[in-house]
């Protein structure tokens, strides 16, 4: 004890160093992120905007769901690549209720989360008791769910919807629409939860060492199953976001966003081997991608070099994390 | 059960294409009563893209010409795979069907198996996408440069040739993507006063263009004064950032005549569209290749050229499209025959519309 207060002035000016480097190199997505976000301040004057603010919440919502549901599949080592399609099935069951069931904005709210619940729980029962590998499993699951959507619309699109569809995705509280709010209650709900709950803890053990978390009691099926089921539960209130939002059921919504939702939670700092991540990471990871999305589009870059960007930008910011753990590490 | 009387009628029909082949080569063609006259029963393979709400309207269309012309018709989707066409293709090819009907997922695409149709003397059709170097026997196209053209004419006189506009295209390269373009283009030119503020892909999407145009209202406040999409879908993903903006009275417009883009023009949120009715449009090219097929004289390069919709007509073509749809498409197969007589294959009755 002693020792220390006596070299603490010396001490004191290379902590402060180490200090810094250390809050710099663990939070170096939200560097990225704050440089990305001034760059863009700084060539348009319409991007730090409220409006703007808020169109890049907006566009965020859907793509938030599947991310996070994508951190706890990631985190127990596996990978969930049927959420693109989980979405459009979920999305067209819902469209499909709304225009046979009549006009109650409840019944298609359901649909969706039955036909996402339903999917998640056949990957996850797949996944967990049969254990084919997670990425066999959901890679099906994408083509059947595909397929699913255009069954359900008889190969087309679902046209003429009521209006009432249109509630779930644009009735505003407090000047927020429902999916940003939804958004921002299931990151924080969810934040909790892997933060501070039992089972929070017990994802991040099977991801860790799957063995040794059975040998110290964690019923790992259980929780692989309930990672899965999750995950195609929040696919389907994402699908129904983006559905209702435009009024229409599309066979081809969601496609490629599962590439998206996995881009957001490996920026975010996960391994995909499993056992390490965070809820705030993939929270960072994916507005992220969105600013890029709607800063690229402010500054008028065509569609095709906006993918040249985002793919350099996602390789770049891995890169810069993995450099940055491994220094931390030294 | 639907499924097993459309195989038992495959079957059937195998089989008296298994008994027509035996008589011919027999030398005894006239003994079997269907190859009787012209209208013996033949048999179309069709391979689309995917299925769009434009190609599951087309396919009605053609099944109710194929029922009241004798026409056996097999169908199958690409799912946008360009490979997973070739293959279909070669199937139809294998299975020496009468005529390939191609609506293509690439426009350079299917050379090898055009040359292998044509080698078994298997008439081939592009319908919809042009196939460029190709040597197809007959092409069944919209007159996409002339739609591009007449939606921005929409837009410009609504605008009284002066203002600023955004323009939401469909996938880069794609043939409607640029003939469409190329139209409006044309009519851009002639208005010099008329400024592009933006212009970009999104990809036929609505939930693609809600998110961009809401960046472009970001990004031009204020500024933009009309909008101009190359289709339906991605105008109302324009009018639903408009609205979240809570920006009114900003025209748009689109093009295909989608049972929501009518709905909008109804409503007044679109001032207007140009009708690209699948069925008809679709109908039109099995009728093409089945006069091919049984050595018939037709014209082989029909331009199908989209009715203008606006408030005016707007009604008649809801009705053609989606309320009076069963009897529009009993009375299809005669009103197709009558178009291939007086060239517009597009006639469809509406107020405004030639024959």
């Amino acid at each position: 004890m002693n020792t220390t207060i006596d070299t603490f002035p010396a001490l004191q000016r290379r902590d402060w160093k180490e200090l810094a480097s250390g809050f710099l190199i663990r939070h170096i997505m939200v560097v990225v992120m704050l440089l990305i976000v001034a760059f863009f301040a700084y060539r348009s004057a319409r991007f730090a905007t409220p409006d703007n603010l808020t169109n890049i919440l907006i566009a965020a919502a859907p793509f938030a769901l599947i991310a996070l549901g994508q951190t706890l599949v990631i985190l127990t080592g596996g990978i969930d690549l049927s959420v693109g399609s989980v979405m459009a099935a979920s999305a067209m069951a819902a469209a499909w209720t709304a225009k046979n069931a009549g006009d109650s904005p409840m019944l298609p709210l359901v649909a969706a989360v039955v036909t996402g619940l339903l999917a998640g729980s056949i990957n996850g029962l797949i996944v967990s008791k049969f254990e084919v590998p997670p990425f066999i499993t959901t890679l099906g699951m994408l083509t059947l769910a595909s397929g699913i959507a255009y069954v359900i619309g008889n190969g087309a699109p679902i046209n003429g919807l009521p209006a009432s569809f249109g509630s779930f995705a644009n009735t505003q509280i407090l000047g927020l629409t429902l999916p940003v709010i939804l958004m921002i209650i299931a990151i924080l709900s969810l934040a909790f939860v892997m933060k501070r709950t039992n089972y929070g803890l017990r994802v991040y053990a099977i991801g860790g060492n799957r063995l040794a978390a059975e040998i110290a009691g964690v019923r790992s099926r259980n929780i692989l199953f309930s990672v899965y089921a999750i995950s195609g539960v929040l696919a389907g209130l994402s699908g129904l976001m983006l559905a209702s939002r435009v009024i229409t059921g599309a066979p081809n919504l969601g496609q490629g966003y599962e590439l998206d939702a996995i881009a957001a939670v490996v920026i975010g700092g996960a391994s995909l081997m499993g056992g390490r991540g965070t809820v705030w990471g993939t929270a960072i990871g994916l507005l992220l991608i969105q600013t890029i999305n709607n800063g690229l589009d402010l500054l008028l870059v065509p569609a095709y070099w906006q993918n040249v960007i985002k793919g350099v930008i996602i390789v770049a910011a891995v890169g810069v994390d993995v450099w940055a753990a491994r220094r931390g590490r030294r | 059960m639907k499924k097993a009387s459309s195989m038992t009628k495959k079957l059937l029909a195998g089989t008296a294409m298994t008994a027509v082949a035996a008589l011919g080569l027999a030398g005894c063609g006239a003994g079997d009563p269907s190859a009787a006259g012209g209208d013996k029963t033949i048999t179309v393979g069709v391979t689309v893209y995917d299925m769009s709400s434009f190609i599951t309207q087309g396919k009605e269309g053609m099944e109710a010409y194929a029922k009241a012309n004798d026409i056996n018709l097999q169908w199958n989707s690409a799912g946008g795979d360009v490979s997973a066409q070739a293959n279909q293709m070669d199937q139809y090819v294998n299975a020496r069907v009468d005529a390939i009907i191609i609506v293509p997922v690439q426009a350079d695409s299917l050379q090898p198996q055009i040359a292998a149709a044509k080698a078994a003397g298997i008439p081939v059709i592009d319908v919809n996408t042009a196939l460029s170097g190709a040597d197809l026997s007959a092409s069944v196209q919209p007159d996409d440069v002339a739609a591009g053209e007449q939606e921005a004419t929409m837009m410009m006189e609504k605008l009284g040739g002066k203002g600023n506009v955004v323009v939401l295209e469909g996938p880069i390269g794609s043939s409607p993507q640029i003939n469409r373009g190329k139209g409006i283009q044309n009519v851009l030119a002639k208005n010099p006063n008329v400024k592009v503020l933006a212009k970009d892909t999104a990809n036929w999407k609505r939930d693609e263009a809600v998110n961009k145009m809401s960046n472009w209202v970001s990004a031009f406040q204020g500024e933009i004064d009309g909008v101009i999409s190359q289709n339906d879908d991605m105008a109302l993903g324009a009018i639903q950032a408009l609205r979240e903006a809570g920006v009114t009275n900003i025209p748009v417009v689109g093009i295909d005549g989608i049972e929501d883009g009518l709905k909008a023009v109804q409503a007044g949120d679109m001032i207007g569209t140009s009708l690209q009715h699948g069925t008809v449009e679709l109908a039109a090219g099995l009728a093409v290749a089945a006069r091919i097929a049984r050595g018939e004289n037709v014209d082989k390069k029909p331009l199908y050229t989209m009715p203008a919709i606006t408030a005016d007509n707007v009604g008649d073509a809801f009705k053609n499209v989606v309320t009076g749809r069963e009897a529009f498409l009993d009375g299809l197969p005669k009103l197709i025959d009558g178009n291939l007589k007086t060239g517009n294959i597009a006639y469809e009755g509406l107020p405004g519309q030639t024959k």
